[in-house]
């Protein structure tokens, strides 16, 4: 009984450092977000390409890739190569599309990106005042959704998409939904 | 060319130091003085070598030296030469090696002053101060080096943080580093003491200086954390009890506990293990906090180096230097018995009980609030965050609780007060705040904190003032001097005790600024177009114009504000939204006026609509009452630390 306190306090020491130890491999940056599993906030705005609008409704039924980013956006220079990647992956699929939106930008600063970082060929949501990132609670830049057929979102990945995402993924989830 | 020198003169210094620690074991463990000259002279060499490091990283950035990659991440040559000199300190590599360099400075400061006064620690000293040194100069030289070079040789470089250039910035590392560091030394005795199994009082005397040093700095250290995040970051505020400052703010608690506790054990030989548990804890949360802003483990604004690589380094070495200490702490305590029971309810020893009691249950929930978030995390995967409604709902009253003390404790005798004492004391004070109380209610606060820390405040001020007052009278008239003179010489005579009254005035206006910054803020936040105006306190605010404004390495927008108070006092508001050439995030520079009252502070957002513009403005009252008491506080740390080592006794 003397001794409890000894026990107790390398057991409190211990459990601290325990904790660390399996803290330590976590990615702190990834947030769960409360969309997951909910209806997508649908969005109806202009193209960074001076085409037609966009708008998320129009892909209903085919499984959507939406990708946040920015001109400004240190992490979206190291991603861009892997989204060029997937952009030629995904051409002429009928069931998944990608759509990317560039927000908190300007179309003279957003097209030297992809003048000078290389186009993906997927079309891009224009968004200065951060509106669509607002309705879907987007923290930084990059982030990526993925939204079924059905409009409802799937999953968020925080960061930059790491190369073969596609295969990891949003293969499985294809797969699991056929 | 310097960098290499640098580079290499730090491998130098891992060896030395590794030569330092050996040595000290063999002459420690078979008593041969002259290994021990090896190892103390081991320690000046790493201090040498380690700062012909610095020198050869600090020329690299005044040279502007790209070719080294981390000057290349931290600089630019439009960089101003303050930030640019004190870029070293920037970066996960160099605020490493800025901290192994004051341990080794720490280190040979030990060796040099305490290698006579204490030859039977003097061994162990330098060989744990040698181990840590050790783990650090690792971590610097194999994970995270800052002497890398770069190829190919950029153009230019990527330019330190805008955030961190501001002087609050440049001075906060360093002196928490000072602090955290500083602990390393009283711990290297107290783990000294246990080794040699004489854990009586020689460890405790040693190191009274140091701790108060070291605390002292970690005070400066933490309010220049504070305030620059109070005048950097714009979001009104100066503490966010950010796990980072919470690490931080955990060893001050601990270490602040121990050097009250510390008085017990020096007059009445009580509380031996008890002090050697919380300094080995101040300094296990020094190390703690070095883990979690570098292993990035927690998420925070703080966590800039995510490299789990770093991360199992930190854990691995941190889990030794624990598991070592507190092992050492249980299996040695038996050892020390207190020669001395504790007499009375009422006395000085009771009063340092709870005083420890209260720090501890302090720094138990800080350390739970920062680590539950983490534990949800790993545990469950879902995402929690502790913020500022816990920690205020907790510590508050802990606080108040404090506050009492701090009112009654110095003035209690040792052993045993009795009760016409303490009415003599107390009367008067207490009186004092009891009228505070009433004029704070009728003046309206109605508050419960607010009112009752109001009553505390004058409560103790006066408990002070009396004691000061008294003492000089007394003098006065045995010496038949003026007042001011007696009240000088009193504060001389006895600089332990007068200088820890004047700390105890610096912590009195630091809570003045926490409750009326905390609990009174008022803030708005509000489209205005130019020619709009608003009511605030009892200010006009009128935002005059929007324009732009140029530097040498950033771009601003600027809106002007006139403010009017219903004094008839005006002041201008320059609030901007900086953009640094190489970043392109824009930060906020807010515009603050500071008075003893209060401060106003804008901030500029985003033009929302064409034309309107959106600002924060926030009537923050007595502020400023903090950084004056930490400038209070460390007069009185001075002060304290001005005194040698024996308590002289009092000739009245």
């Amino acid at each position: 009984m003397k001794d409890l306190w000894k026990w107790l306090l390398l057991l409190g020491v211990g459990a601290i450092l325990g904790l660390f130890a399996l803290g330590l491999g976590h990615d702190t940056r990834a947030i769960p977000s409360p969309l997951v599993g909910r209806a997508a906030p649908d969005f109806s705005a202009p193209a960074l390409d001076a085409g037609p609008d966009l708008r998320l409704s129009d892909f209903k039924g085919r499984w959507v890739v939406v990708n946040f980013w920015g001109s400004w956006c240190v992490s979206c220079v190291a991603e861009h190569p892997y989204l060029i990647h997937l952009g030629r992956q995904l051409v002429g699929r009928s069931d998944v599309v990608i759509v990317g939106v560039d927000f908190k930008d300007s179309v003279e600063d957003a097209r030297r990106f992809l003048a000078r970082h290389g186009d993906p060929g997927y079309r891009h949501v224009f968004d200065p005042r951060q509106k669509v990132a607002i309705d879907w609670g987007v923290y930084g830049a990059p982030e990526t959704y993925v939204v079924d057929p059905a409009g409802v979102v799937k999953l968020k990945h925080t960061g930059p998409l790491p190369v073969g995402w596609f295969e990891s993924v949003l293969q499985p989830l294809l797969t699991a939904a056929r | 060319m310097w960098i290499e020198i640098g580079h290499f003169a730090a491998i130098l210094a891992l060896l030395t130091t590794i030569l330092q620690g050996g040595a000290a074991v063999v002459g420690g463990a078979l008593d041969r003085p002259a290994w021990l000259r090896v190892s103390r002279h081991a320690a000046f060499a790493a201090f040498a070598l380690l700062t012909l490091g610095m020198a050869g990283l600090e020329i690299a950035f005044l040279n502007h030296d790209f070719s080294v990659a981390y000057v290349a991440n931290h600089a630019s040559t439009t960089l101003p030469t303050f930030y640019l000199a004190t870029a070293l300190w920037g970066g996960h590599e160099g605020s490493l090696l800025l901290w192994a360099w004051l341990l080794s400075l720490f280190t040979a400061l030990a060796a040099w002053r305490h290698w006579s006064t204490h030859p039977r620690s003097i061994p162990w000293v330098l060989a744990i101060l040698a181990v840590l040194l050790t783990g650090f100069l690792l971590l610097i030289l194999f994970l995270s080096s800052p002497f890398e070079r770069l190829f190919p040789i950029p153009p230019e470089g990527r330019d330190l943080n805008p955030l961190l250039q501001d002087p609050g910035m440049v001075f906060h590392p360093p002196f928490l580093y000072l602090g955290y560091v500083g602990f390393a030394i009283p711990y290297a005795f107290a783990m000294a003491a246990l080794i040699t199994g004489r854990a009586g009082d020689e460890w405790v005397l040693a190191t009274r200086r140091w701790t108060l040093f070291s605390w002292m700095m970690l005070t400066v250290g933490i309010v220049f954390g504070a305030y620059w995040a109070y005048y950097e970051l714009g979001w009104g505020g100066y503490w966010a009890w950010d796990p980072v400052e919470n690490a931080s703010f955990m060893p001050w608690l601990t270490g602040t506990a121990f050097f009250h506790s510390v008085m017990v054990q020096e007059r009445r030989g009580m509380f031996k293990t008890w002090n050697l548990f919380l300094i080995t804890s101040t300094f296990a949360l020094s190390l703690l906090g070095t883990f979690l802003v570098r292993s990035g483990v927690l998420s925070s604004v703080h966590a800039f180096a995510n490299d789990p690589g770093r991360g199992v380094y930190i854990l691995a070495f941190m889990t030794l230097v624990l598991l070592f200490s507190f092992g050492l702490l249980t299996a040695r305590s038996d050892k020390l018995a207190a020669p001395a029971r504790m007499e009375s309810l009422v006395c000085r020893e009771s009063a340092f009980l709870f005083n420890n009691l209260f720090f501890l249950v302090a720094s138990f929930t800080v350390l739970l609030g920062t680590l539950y978030p983490l534990a949800i995390e790993t545990l469950t995967a879902s995402k929690v965050s502790v913020g500022a409604p816990y920690y205020n709902k907790v510590f508050i009253p802990i606080m108040l609780g404090m506050l009492v003390l701090m009112g009654v404790g110095p003035l209690l005798a040792w052993r045993r007060a009795s009760w016409e004492q303490l009415r003599g004391q107390f009367l008067l004070p207490a009186g004092i705040g009891a009228a505070a109380l009433v004029s704070a209610f009728v003046l309206g606060v109605r508050h419960p904190y607010a009112f009752l820390a109001i009553g505390l405040i004058f409560f103790v001020a006066s408990t002070h003032l009396r004691d000061f007052h008294q003492g000089a009278a007394a003098r006065m008239k045995q010496e038949q001097v003026g007042y001011l003179l007696s009240l000088f010489r009193l504060a001389s005579r006895n600089r332990r005790r007068y200088g820890g009254l004047v700390v105890h005035f610096g912590i009195l206006a630091m809570v003045v600024g926490f409750i009326g910054s905390g609990l009174f803020q008022e803030e708005r936040n509000v489209l205005l177009k130019v020619g709009d105006s608003l009511r605030l306190g009892g200010w006009t605010l009128t935002l005059e114009s929007v324009g732009q404004q140029k530097k040498r390495n950033w771009q601003a927008l600027e809106a002007v504000i006139q403010a009017t108070h219903d004094n008839g006092e005006t002041l201008q508001l320059r609030p901007q939204k900086r953009v640094y050439n190489k970043h392109s995030q824009p930060t906020t520079e807010a515009a603050i006026h500071t008075g003893w009252r209060e401060d106003l502070y804008v901030v500029m957002g985003d033009e929302v609509t064409e034309g309107s513009w959106n600002l924060r403005l926030y009537r923050n009252p007595l502020v400023s009452w903090i950084w004056w008491g930490t400038g209070i506080l460390c007069l009185g740390v001075m002060l304290a630390l001005t005194q040698g080592r024996r308590l002289r006794r009092k000739t009245a």
